[in-house]
């Protein structure tokens, strides 16, 4: 029973005095998994330097969900979706399905508490016709929704990188992996559309990418899907970063133009950041 | 230490081929033992067949194994830069030039990981990954290619990633941060060869995984392309 795992980090987390973002949140519904585990108080303490596995499954469920909204969504939308890409987009939500129910199980096979669906909302109205729209059009003007998918696909990509570090049960982890992969060929996929109908953007987050603008209350949006991109510094042990400028230098291949560097690596985003973006939807 | 062990073992070679990626002379003889048993050919009684070489155990072996995908990904990426076939559009050429770029990107990073005073050859001067065998002089030959290159590569990397064994966070996440650009890449030529065939069926299982394929699996498919070097995966970690 490997998934039981998930919870391992949670049943010894300490009550630190900077606790990971929704740590509260989770620790409540967590008591209430490890206590219908009669080995989960045996578990050993491990320092947790970020999220719980139970924290991660449960954050990579949320931004599975929102996937299959927003997919679900726009494909249900008449003439959102031009009839030659219906394929593709049947199949993005194919994957998400297939990634929230992995999930799902997870927990539910670890006894834990699953987070309620929530009601999604990509207009960013939270459901309150009187708020700000923070998203428009998007379920009506297919470039839009692209530049929105976009941006999920892109964040989607960063918190498997981020939360595949937290997730102890090695089952999980390969899956959590070979996801990761899967989600960088969608963004990749999303990104080509975008390219053929005419935006500045490559297959990759790139410093040539046009960046898509949003109203500053959607700005976390942004943030969790391309904030940091344009890192060029890489490190080897903390503190040391790789040389790329002598490296680089030597190259035999002289040509290598200046954003190749940000762009040769994905970064991770904070789980916070990440869940600043996913609370824009419900 | 293990950084060390690789310089003397090409540094006595006298055959003018350097021999790569031995960490001792014990492997370096289970290597010839398993060269002698499977293939049959071996007709000299030398301990160490120059064109022979095993990739170390442990997490070296695991960073040679990336080194040789992205220099394999680079030789294949340079031609086509250098000489792309007429009918493949400019911005297509960009895209080339923007996959080797990364690879070199990759290249240069993971060297680094392996020895990081860029003192040790990696490889023997005369190792290359051999070309002769695609099509690269039209536009659907040079994405064939570029495709099946492509896609092994980023099956390659989550296998990879669940292998290495170090406990350096910076260590582990930055081949993390490499692995998505890697099936970025090989999403960005899946569709420009075929439209839409990006994590199609023939990638990505039915539950919405990458399939993914062990060393050995990807140094099979690669063995043509590194003729008359063969590399042995043995020492590396098997995949769970």
């Amino acid at each position: 029973m490997k998934l039981i795992s998930i919870l391992d980090h949670l049943a010894a987390a300490p009550a630190t005095a900077a606790p990971a973002p929704r740590r509260a949140l989770l620790a409540q519904l967590g008591r209430a998994a490890v206590a219908a585990l009669p080995l989960g108080a045996a578990l050993p303490a491990a320092a947790a330097p970020a999220d719980t596995s139970y924290d991660a499954v449960t954050q990579l469920l949320q931004l599975e969900r929102t996937q299959v909204a927003l997919y679900t969504q726009a494909l249900a939308a008449t003439g959102l979706i031009p009839a030659a890409q219906t394929a593709d987009f049947q199949r993005l939500l194919a994957h998400q399905t297939q990634h929230a129910a992995l999930f799902l199980k997870a927990l539910q096979d670890a006894g834990a508490i699953v987070p309620a669906l929530p009601r999604f909302d990509f207009s960013g109205k939270h459901g309150v016709a009187t708020n700000p729209e923070l998203f428009p059009n998007v379920l009506t003007n297919y470039d839009a929704f692209l530049a929105l998918a976009q941006q999920l696909e892109d964040l989607s990509v960063r918190l498997y990188q981020t939360q595949s570090i937290n997730i102890s049960d090695s089952q999980l982890l390969r899956a959590a992996l070979r996801i990761h992969a899967v989600e960088a060929q969608h963004s990749a996929h999303i990104r080509g559309l975008r390219k053929g109908r005419g935006a500045v953007v490559q297959n990759w987050p790139s410093e040539e990418d046009t960046a898509i603008v949003r109203p500053a209350a959607a700005q976390a949006l942004t943030t969790a899907a391309t904030g940091g991109e344009e890192n060029g510094v890489q490190y080897v042990t903390p503190g040391v970063p790789i040389p790329f400028a002598s490296l680089l230098l030597i190259s035999t291949n002289t040509a290598i133009h200046d954003p190749a560097l940000a762009e040769a690596f994905d970064e991770p985003v904070s789980s916070a950041a990440a869940q600043a973006a996913l609370n824009l939807f419900v | 230490m293990s950084d060390h062990t690789f310089l003397p073992a090409w540094r006595e070679q006298s055959l003018g081929r350097r021999v790569f990626l031995r960490v001792s002379a014990a492997s370096a003889a289970s290597v010839a033992l398993i060269a002698a048993g499977c293939s049959g050919t071996t007709t000299t009684p030398t301990p160490a067949d120059p064109y022979q070489l095993a990739l170390p155990a442990g997490d070296s072996g695991l960073l040679y194994y990336a080194y040789l995908l992205a220099l394999a990904q680079i030789t294949l990426y340079q031609k086509v830069v250098d000489a792309p076939p007429t009918d493949l559009t400019t911005a297509e050429r960009a895209v080339f030039a923007d996959l080797r770029d990364h690879e070199v990107v990759h290249q240069k990073t993971i060297s680094y990981l392996i020895d990081t005073t860029g003192a040790t050859q990696l490889v023997p001067t005369d190792f290359v990954f051999n070309l002769s065998k695609f099509t690269l002089s039209t536009r659907a030959g040079v994405l064939a290619a570029a495709q099946q290159v492509a896609d092994l590569v980023a099956a390659a990397y989550p296998v990879l990633l669940t292998l290495f064994t170090t406990s350096s966070v910076p260590q582990r996440t930055i081949l993390l941060k490499m692995s998505s650009v890697q099936a970025r890449q090989a999403a960005a030529v899946r569709d420009l060869l075929t439209p839409g065939s990006f994590a199609n069926s023939d990638v990505v299982d039915s539950a919405g995984q990458l399939l993914t394929k062990t060393p050995t699996e990807v140094m099979t498919a690669l063995a043509p392309y590194f003729a008359p070097y063969v590399i042995s995966v043995a020492s590396l970690a098997v995949p769970v």
